[in-house]
């Protein structure tokens, strides 16, 4: 099969799984307890108000009826109104979700900047000082919760030091990536653990590979066979688990979102379930479902290049 | 009624001359750290204390809350007053008053706002001005409010963030259909004539406002208000961070700041650990209803909610929980609601006397029984632990769900709970909307409850037009003695609003209503 091909039947396979999403995010957005009336007037609502806002809001309506509502506005590209903010969803999603894309993004390259080399030299220097210390120190960081790793880090390099803001967003691009620096690191930790160990193994696998020792033998030199034979071949089970573990990524952008208040999408999604602001929680769930499928389609991509088996 | 403007105003200089010792410093943008973002930034049909809380300082209303929030002082109207047979209050309009760009406020303005404020399709908060039946303007300098029935708290109530003054022909500019279009697109870049201007906001990070060049007040130095050049507002959800940046510097202030850590922020030399009285209470909220689930609901019977608030031992929640900060409360209201009555805890802790309760009630062996409270939030957990252990003694087992707020208001708005951890924040300086919600029935069935007393329902129906203060403050004190011994709660404590501020912000003030007042709010510079 080439390549065209392969791209088109992934491209087709989308198609299903959105539509997929598109059912269950509807569903289980109400499948909550409480409406959305109560969740923001709270203690103080009175029937009549919240009688009088879900009726406003079209929630009297059949469910059926709201989901041919809700399909209709979605192919038009109208998410609706936030409930509790009342702006448009769509104007809300641009707004917050590039900064968690470029927070994942800065994320994703520090843990491959991290993992890669060290990965590299623990699985060459296997079960010496090198290897134990690079795998002991990573499993600290693995096993951190991220909130904690964020506190002290802001404590440490932000309110301390003064090398970094503790917590904000910053105005203009490098003043944001100022900002994002250490939220990145701290989303980056688990991230790279995870990337390290995998790919520390996949490398041991490929040095004893029998192809390697055959191009060892035929005298090529160690550089070469360092990236075009050990490194190729290992990375390919490790970037099937790195676009995995973007979607994982943009859920822990949620909790350091918090901690390091950054005004990104993860707050917001987490603000509305609490909210049941149904409009915002399905917009960016099928933005977020889209950005999933469109890494995974990527990685998909690269390792196809990486191994043209996986066409086949 | 004249003296009681007379007394207001007095009451409003001698405050602000006495705190005003030192010379006030003029310029600097103040950043203020929140938990949470502003949401919708309409007088009228917003619903939540982020906006609340710091609505008063972009728009203007016709009085104004005093500092202490106990009564009313001039805003854009200058005097007052109440027809003897409370049906009708004159106000006078303020000279040369303007809207933040340059327009003059009209009587039309003041018409259309309010009239917008108290229409029933509009938001949620019209009831404050529910006796209102006309507005009009006899002249171009007087407002003259017509009520269907006198309303004792009519004066406080035009000094609520909903009855703000704003630009008519600016709102109705706007683009959509609908108020509420209008509002959403009104409210995106709002104008007012509060002390501060909306300037820019970018969501869930910073809300920027900027001094207000047309702010009618003087501040001490003559000059006009506000001190400040601007104040910045910066969400920070997380307690920790939040500190963690009044400490570093790079706030000015914070607002709700945790009981855990007031100690160590008050022993900091560099920070002012405030503690703003309030009019916030924390009780447990109790299903009375006679069957629960088809079962007998022991919780009905008035003696085990008397053991179980005589068993609750207040000052060691207290420590537990605002490590110290708050005080038991001695009403159902707070100590800081007018007309609020009492003086220490109604239900000392007595034990003995919960055991001696709990013998005579229906239960003697005791029962059990399930609490809601907030996942996540510590308070509330720390509360239902404590009484946990505390009703043990009196034989009542405690189940405690930890639950999302949507989820808790879905069961007690069902009145499906038992029981649940609980607060209340007044909005105006007057006790009749807590006793709303509280005590009188027909309103939610006192906070879902299902409680009922037809004492306490005609004593509020009465003192909602009673004139006579003397009249109403005895209505008010016979409500609060029948609540409080009989009522559907277990009264816990009162805490203050806890924000800490570098140790070079003056002037700062966030009344018992919770309202954020940076109006006189200056930086000295070191």
């Amino acid at each position: 099969m080439s390549m065209t091909a392969f791209l088109g039947r992934r491209l087709l396979q989308l198609v299903p799984t959105l539509i997929f999403i598109l059912i269950v995010v509807f569903v289980l957005v109400r499948l909550l307890p409480g409406d959305p009336a109560s969740a923001v007037l709270g203690d103080r609502a009175l029937d009549a108000d919240v009688e009088r806002i879900n009726r406003e809001l079209g929630l009297d309506r059949s469910l059926p009826v709201q989901f041919v509502a809700f399909v209709k506005q979605v192919f038009t590209g109208n998410l609706g109104n936030s409930i509790s903010m009342k702006i448009p969803v769509t104007q809300l999603i641009a707004d917050r979700l590039p900064i968690t894309m470029l927070l994942t993004f800065m994320a994703a390259v520090i843990a491959v900047v991290m993992a890669v080399p060290l990965a590299f030299v623990a699985a060459l220097r296997r079960d010496r000082l090198e290897d134990s210390a690079i795998r002991g120190a990573f499993q600290v960081g693995l096993s951190m919760p991220v909130f904690y790793v964020g506190l002290i880090l802001l404590t440490v390099f932000g309110a301390k030091l003064r090398w970094f803001p503790v917590g904000g967003y910053g105005d203009g691009f490098l003043d944001h990536l100022y900002h994002l620096f250490l939220p990145a690191v701290t989303l980056a930790l688990s991230l790279s653990a995870i990337l390290m160990r995998n790919l520390r193994s996949a490398i041991i696998g490929v040095v004893d590979a029998e192809y390697v020792t055959f191009a060892r033998a035929k005298g090529l030199r160690a550089n070469l066979i360092l990236f075009r034979h050990i490194l190729r071949n290992a990375l390919i089970s490790t970037l099937a688990l790195f676009g995995l573990s973007i979607g994982t990524l943009l859920g822990g952008a949620v909790i350091t979102e918090t901690v390091f208040a950054v005004p990104g999408a993860g707050r917001l999604m987490v603000d509305s379930i609490y909210g049941r602001d149904y409009p915002v929680v399905q917009g960016l769930t099928i933005a977020l479902a889209v950005l999933v499928s469109v890494t995974f389609l990527l990685t998909d991509i690269l390792q196809a290049w990486l191994d043209p088996r996986v066409t086949k | 009624m004249t003296r009681l403007s007379l007394i207001a105003t007095t009451a409003a200089v001698l405050l602000s001359t006495t705190s005003l010792v030192q010379a006030q410093e003029r310029g600097g943008v103040m950043t203020y750290g929140r938990y949470a973002d502003s949401m919708f930034l309409d007088p009228v049909l917003n619903d939540a204390n982020v906006d609340i809380w710091i609505l008063s300082n972009m728009y203007d209303t016709l009085l104004l809350p005093t500092d202490d929030g106990q009564s009313v002082q001039a805003g854009l109207a200058t005097d007052w007053n109440v027809s003897d047979d409370g049906l009708t209050v004159t106000l006078t309009m303020r000279d040369g008053i303007m809207f933040s760009d340059g327009t003059p406020i009209t009587t039309e303005d003041v018409i259309w706002s309010l009239d917008r404020a108290r229409n029933p399709d509009n938001g949620i908060w019209n009831f404050l001005l529910a006796a209102v039946s006309e507005v009009t303007a006899p002249d171009d300098k007087t407002i003259e409010i017509k009520l269907a029935q006198p309303d004792p708290a009519i004066l406080p109530a035009l000094s609520v963030f909903n009855a703000a003054i704003m630009p008519k022909a600016a709102f109705e500019a706007m683009p959509g259909e609908t108020d509420l279009e209008k509002a959403t697109a009104f409210a995106e870049k709002p104008v007012g004539s509060g002390p501060f201007v909306f300037d820019s906001w970018e969501r869930g990070s910073t809300l920027k406002l900027v001094k207000n060049e047309h702010y009618w007040a003087d501040g001490a130095d003559g000059q006009k208000l506000p001190y400040l050049d601007g104040v910045t507002f910066e969400v920070i959800p997380d307690d920790a961070t939040r500190i963690l940046r009044v400490q570093s510097g790079e706030l000015d202030g914070a607002e709700l700041i945790p009981f855990a850590r007031v100690k160590e922020l008050q022993d900091d030399p560099n920070i002012n650990m405030e503690l703003f009285p309030s009019t916030r209470v924390a009780d447990i909220i109790i299903n009375v209803r006679p069957e629960l689930d088809g079962e007998p609901n022991p919780l009905s019977d008035v003696k085990v909610r008397q053991a179980m608030n005589y068993a609750a031992n207040k000052d060691a929640i207290i420590q537990v929980v605002t490590f110290g900060v708050g005080t038991p409360t001695s009403s159902f209201m707070s100590s800081t609601t007018p007309l609020h009555t009492g003086d220490g805890p109604v239900f000392p802790y007595d034990l003995e006397k919960a055991k001696q309760l709990m013998s005579e009630s229906g239960y003697p062996d005791g029962f059990t029984a399930s609490i809601l409270t907030l996942a996540g939030n510590q308070d509330e957990l720390g509360i239902a632990t404590a009484l946990q252990q505390m009703w043990s003694q009196i034989g009542i087992t405690l189940e405690i769900q930890q639950v999302d707020n949507a989820t808790r208001t879905e069961q007690y708005r069902n009145g499906t709970f038992d029981m649940r951890a609980g607060a209340w924040t007044n909005d105006i300086a007057d006790p009749n909307q807590i006793t709303s919600y509280f005590a009188y029935s027909p309103t939610i069935d006192a906070l879902h409850s299902g409680w009922k007393s037809e004492e306490v329902d005609k004593l509020f129906e009465e003192s909602q037009s009673e004139l006579d203060t003397d009249k109403r403050a005895e209505q008010y004190a016979r409500i609060q003695e029948v609540f409080n011994q009989e009522g559907p709660t277990v009264l816990l404590y009162e805490t203050p609003y806890p924000v800490a501020l570098q140790d070079n912000v003056k002037g700062f003030n966030q009344i018992p209503l919770g309202n954020n007042i940076f109006r006189e709010t200056y930086l000295e510079k070191e």
